[in-house]
């Protein structure tokens, strides 16, 4: 039998931190779903808050209130466990997980009135001959593996690719040592940054921390190298250089402007990219989000087009962790009423994180129109660079399926298997369809379409099945 | 992460941060690759580094396709490059 709970939070990081505080204050019965081993997400990973000032409804405030309803038993939380699949049943809404890697047996299911969903994002990579390299890696690896596991990716490390993430993974690098040879920028934010003025003073807590950013970079002069794009990663057995060029504003290298930096880790990323295959799995609205990625449609609740399923921080869009805070506060509130219980949000405090979800996401949406991913990456790609890392699926294969007739990502996986491997198109869907020229949002939504979100031992699905 | 816990890597001693993952031990000894790929016999460590894109597989207790950079490393494991499917030729 399945196991029953008012709601449950999918994702322990600041939005579902937030919701589920909220809700368990509201007195839900609260499951809540994590992948990692402590609460936190990928952005506070576990870190210790208690030095931190807890004023409020900061999220040190707000952990500290999970850590005391997890021991007092208000909260069940479950760490090491991903949820795979979600589906409706009349009128409940059925959670189906799995154990970590080393208990993928470990299947359960629970049934739940209200599903919060803040399964966060992961770093959207483009391809580029190289990019398959040991020591290349995304920004969030680099992140969790210096901030999570303590140690670094390189001695000297070249920063890469586009949004203000750059500038927060090399100061990161160099607070713990690391030499960062360069910050490859392949947009222009200080003309841009003027520009969207507005929307930046919008958001103060973010610029200070863009400062900060900024001023480690001049202390240790890292060179800030902006119109500059990685066009290959250079190495035999693990990296040991990149080639870069200046670019003009569609990203295009300008002949003559490569030139080759030395070091042993890069980092790269361009953008985030939103976790929804449950969402999708339920048949949740999907839209575009202000960053061109998809997003789940939420009103002014965090309600999805879903009965019973609301959703709050990335998977509404890319909006960065501030946003995802609030937004869970809100969805908390939301799904305490659902549940026919008063909210623990005050009307105040609740008017006061609807207005600031509004200026985060108006932050956001300036931040992703100062740093847009441009077409011309795809000039630096060659026949023989893989576009799917899983499969090792070369650009030609894509793009002998495209001369086959594919007018979407999903044929195209279909017909050259980009997109079939362990990671079900995660780290290549964006760049099938910059490759392809599909800039059709169907594309996109029919490549990111996983009925099961991670690999599942078919034995243990029988053994649920035969249990009952 | 205080006390040290004691593994093996490719049969070689090695130790590991308490609660450490097994990528975060492997990088920090040195190690930037532990799988070759199934078609191109290509090397491949950490990408994504949250559990999203299944690059860092590795073979842990003769269990494999486990992503070393959410497996936390457990006192006595027996960790092993990833050849292919790691389910042998």
């Amino acid at each position: 039998m399945a196991r029953e709970c008012d709601i449950a939070v999918i994702g322990a990081g600041a939005a579902g931190v937030a919701a589920t505080v909220v809700a368990a204050r509201s007195g839900c019965r609260v499951t809540l779903v994590d992948t990692g081993e402590r609460p936190g997400g990928q952005y506070y990973r576990g870190a210790d808050m208690s030095s931190l000032p807890a004023s409020g409804l900061s999220y040190a405030a707000l952990a500290g209130d999970l850590d005391r309803l997890i021991a007092a038993g208000a909260v069940d939380y479950r760490p090491r466990t991903t949820a795979y699949a979600l589906e409706r049943e009349s009128e409940h809404l059925v959670v189906r997980t799995r154990g970590d890697d080393r208990h993928r047996d470990d299947v359960d299911v629970m049934s739940a009135g209200t599903v919060i969903l803040a399964s966060g994002a992961f770093d959207r990579p483009l391809p580029f001959p190289g990019w398959t390299l040991p020591g290349v890696m995304t920004g969030g690896g680099a992140q969790s593996l210096v901030k999570g596991q303590g140690v670094l990716p390189g001695r000297r490390v070249v920063v890469a690719g586009t949004g203000p993430f750059l500038l927060a993974v090399a100061a990161t690098l160099l607070e713990h040592g690391a030499d960062v040879a360069a910050v490859v920028e392949a947009n222009d934010p200080v003309v841009g940054s003027l520009r969207q003025m507005r929307g930046l003073t919008a958001g103060l807590g973010k610029t200070g921390d863009l400062t900060r950013f900024v001023t480690a970079l001049a202390r240790h002069r890292v060179p800030y190298l902006r119109r500059h794009r990685i066009v290959e990663a250079v190495g035999d057995d693990r990296v040991t250089g990149v080639r870069i060029a200046r670019v003009d504003a569609e990203w295009h290298p300008i002949p003559g402007t490569e030139r080759v930096i030395e070091c042993d880790a890069v980092s790269v990323g361009f953008g985030f990219v939103a976790q929804l295959d449950l969402a999708a799995q339920v048949g949740a609205r999907i839209v575009p989000g202000a960053d061109g990625g998809l997003a789940v449609h939420v009103d002014d609740d965090q309600v999805t087009s879903v009965p019973g399923l609301l959703a709050a921080g990335e998977a509404t869009g890319i909006g960065g962790v501030d946003a995802a805070r609030v937004e869970g506060l809100v969805a908390g509130a939301a799904a305490a009423r659902r549940s026919e219980r008063g909210s623990a949000l005050s009307a105040s405090a609740l008017d006061g994180a609807r207005r600031d979800v509004a200026r985060w996401r108006r932050f956001a949406a300036s931040l992703h129109a100062t740093f847009p991913v441009r077409t011309g990456w795809v000039d630096s790609v060659r026949e023989d660079t893989l576009v799917c890392r899983c499969e090792e699926v070369p650009v030609s294969r894509v793009r002998e399926a495209v001369a086959l007739g594919a007018r979407d990502a999903r044929t195209v996986k279909l017909l050259s298997r980009a997109g079939m491997g362990w990671c079900q198109g995660r780290m290549c869907a964006a760049a099938v369809d910059g490759l392809c020229g599909f800039d059709d949002i169907s594309s996109l939504q029919g490549a990111s379409y996983r009925p099961v979100a991670v690999p599942v031992p078919l034995g243990a699905l029988a053994a649920e099945a035969v249990e009952g | 992460m205080s006390s040290e816990i004691a593994f093996t890597f490719d049969g070689a001693p090695m130790t590991a941060a308490d609660g450490q993952s097994i990528a975060g031990a492997l990088i920090g000894s040195g190690i930037m690759s532990w799988r070759r790929t199934r078609f191109d016999d290509q090397p491949r460590g950490v990408f994504c580094g949250i559990g999203a894109c299944f690059d860092c597989l590795v073979t842990v207790n003769d269990e494999p396709n486990v992503r070393a950079c959410l497996a936390q490393v457990c006192e006595g494991d027996r960790v092993m490059r990833q050849e292919g499917t790691g389910y042998g030729a």
